[in-house]
């Protein structure tokens, strides 16, 4: 079989072309994270630290890990829509599964996710020149912002699926990220130990010490550290906080599929 | 193995039974919404379900498709279990859902090749197949987005999007509301060829015009229970009204005559005299169809065309049929 006979591209290819056909969304998607490197390019300003690097090259990383975390959002509106909608239903006297119409949801996300991080690293990186340690870097960091990515949109998929409307979806999504967002300390510093059950500090952490400040790739996986929110070290490595970020994907994802098969069904 | 021997047993030993229901209940809480249906279905057959809102249709077809688990009782659709078995089920049945489900944002051709694909259909075949579809049902022109389709556009969208992969059990629920007679003679055409070529029809309509014409046989369903069933000749026969026969006359002519002779005829079952705008009206009241109206008009009732002013005939309908039965009309 021809991958584009496969039914979850072909659910994957109606959401992307359902996203890109609605400017207001592509806007809101594209238009807030290029507004907010750009806004806080000048908020945290290009004065060089001790270090050498800027307060926006320290801060970026929180910026990718909010724009990722707007996932949340989208999925959540995405998937409440076509519960509203009646579609669900209707997909239901087709031979399409809800593991299609999940994986589907997942493949159009993560595309738009990783279209909406490209953006900005190239603001960021390209444009507006900020500070990474190699390309390497640059691209497991890419990486990492996929995954936490996809974990964001397992988180949406799960709103979504106990949301009775859209607007319900929309607003728990919106709670939900706002928490995560400011608990995690990914945009502004937050001294306390609640940091680490958010999923974002781990995502935005091992970012910022592999892109930002050059803790390392390859041997240094293991060897370097976590830095916490108070700049203590921790004794989890690079690679143990890649590992949560994983498994907090992993969990999203099959917590999503089992909530998402109950709550849909009638 | 065993199992595909069953499902060929099934269809040779039992009549050509296609959908078999058997004593099916779906309660949510307090509220009985299918009390206890059994019901067979032939293959080929237009079998239509009529009732009021709320009688249980909606939710027996969301049983026999799969998309509600009934409370106790069970349904085979070609041999396979409702409960059990949806995903065999799910690969021959179409459905037009009542609502009109399509994404607005695709164009009519994207909305049909994407049920295409998910019934497995290449996407060579998927294109061909939508673009047959749609010329036939006049929206193939139509390049936008299917939101800015008209409602009558948006409900043909809807029906060939249960049509694309041929399927063989096909459930309509209300295919023509909304449109225009024009369109709705064009869909009742394509449903009597849908039914030429063997596939079955399970139409749930409130169109009683419809249901006479198109069905093969019907049941009439209130408070989730059947009520009636039969075909609609049947129907009309056993639980109808009489057809009625109303002529006004010009000239004060004396009826009396009319009305003796209308007497001692066997199926004229009364015969009335009112007075309508001060003409004299006769109401005559008798069973049978055609044949039977030809008779009465023949019987010397009428001695001058010149004498009458007005005719009117009311016949037999299948919504005298649910009157007589439920003592309300179908729109109440």
């Amino acid at each position: 079989m021809k991958l584009q006979d496969n039914k979850a591209i072909q659910i994957a290819i109606k959401n992307f072309k359902d996203k890109i056909r609605n400017w207001q969304y592509v806007f809101f998607a594209l238009g807030l994270p290029i507004m907010f490197t750009i806004m806080f390019y000048f908020i945290l300003g290009t004065e060089e630290l001790p270090s050498g690097k800027t307060s926006f090259d320290y801060g970026f990383p929180g910026m990718i890990i909010y724009a990722t975390a707007i996932g949340t959002m989208n999925a959540a509106i995405m998937f409440a829509g076509e519960k509203s909608s009646g579609m669900l239903i209707r997909l239901d006297t087709m031979p399409a599964g809800r593991k299609d119409i999940f994986l589907g949801a997942l493949i159009s996300e993560s595309i738009f996710l990783s279209l909406q991080i490209i953006i900005m690293f190239v603001i960021g990186y390209a444009i507006l020149g900020l500070y990474f340690e190699s390309p390497l870097a640059l691209l497991f960091g890419f990486l990492i912002a996929v995954l936490f990515g996809i974990s964001s949109v397992g988180l949406g998929i799960i709103i979504a699926s106990m949301s009775k409307t859209v607007d319900i979806a929309n607003a728990f999504s919106l709670l939900i990220f706002m928490a995560l967002i400011f608990l995690s300390g990914s945009m502004m510093p937050f001294d306390s130990p609640i940091v680490y059950f958010t999923p974002p500090f781990w995502a935005k952490q091992v970012f910022l010490q592999i892109v930002v400040m050059g803790h390392g790739l390859g041997d240094n996986l293991y060897s370097s550290s976590l830095i916490d929110y108070s700049a203590e070290i921790i004794p989890i490595s690079l690679l143990g906080g890649l590992l949560i970020v994983l498994a907090y994907t992993i969990v999203f994802i099959i917590i999503g599929i089992i909530i998402f098969q109950k709550k849909t069904k009638f | 193995m065993s199992k595909t021997i069953i499902k060929e047993d099934f269809q040779i030993n039992n009549d050509s039974t296609i959908i078999d229901i058997k004593n099916i209940k779906k309660y949510f809480k307090d509220v009985k919404a299918v009390d206890g249906i059994s019901l067979k279905v032939k293959k080929g057959e237009l079998f239509s379900i009529l009732g009021p809102n709320g009688a249980g249709k909606t939710t027996l077809v969301r049983m026999l498709t799969t998309i509600l688990s009934p409370t106790s009782g069970n349904a085979y659709i070609k041999g396979y279990n409702i409960k059990s078995e949806k995903s065999e089920i799910v690969r021959f049945i179409g459905v037009c859902p009542q609502d009109i489900v399509i994404y607005d944002i695709l164009r009519a051709e994207e909305n049909v090749e994407f049920v295409a694909h998910m019934h497995g259909i290449s996407n060579k075949e998927a294109k061909e197949k939508a673009k047959i579809l749609l010329e036939k049902f006049g929206i193939a022109d139509r390049k936008t987005w299917s939101k800015n389709f008209s409602g009558g556009m948006k409900r043909r969208l809807n029906l060939v999007m249960a049509l694309v992969f041929d399927p063989e059990i096909l459930f309509l629920d209300e295919p023509t509301a909304g449109l225009d007679p024009q369109a709705r003679r064009f869909v009742w055409d394509y449903i009597r060829e849908l039914k030429s070529r063997d596939i079955t029809i399970i139409l749930m309509t409130h169109d009683m015009v419809e249901a006479d014409s198109l069905s093969d046989r019907v049941a009439i369903i209130d408070q989730g229970k059947i009520i009636a069933r039969g075909t609609p000749t049947e129907l009309k026969e056993k639980h109808g009204s009489d057809n009625v026969l109303e002529i006004s006359f010009i000239e004060q002519i004396d009826l009396n005559i009319v009305k003796n002779s209308l007497g001692k005829i066997p199926f004229v079952t009364n015969s009335k005299e009112i007075s309508k705008k001060g003409r004299k009206t006769l109401l005559i009241s008798f069973k049978g169809g055609l044949k039977e109206f030809i008779h009465i008009l023949q019987s010397g009732i009428i001695n001058d065309i010149e004498e009458v002013e007005n005719m009117k005939f009311r016949q037999n309908s299948l919504e005298d049929v649910f009157l007589n039965l439920t003592g309300k009309r179908l729109r109440e």
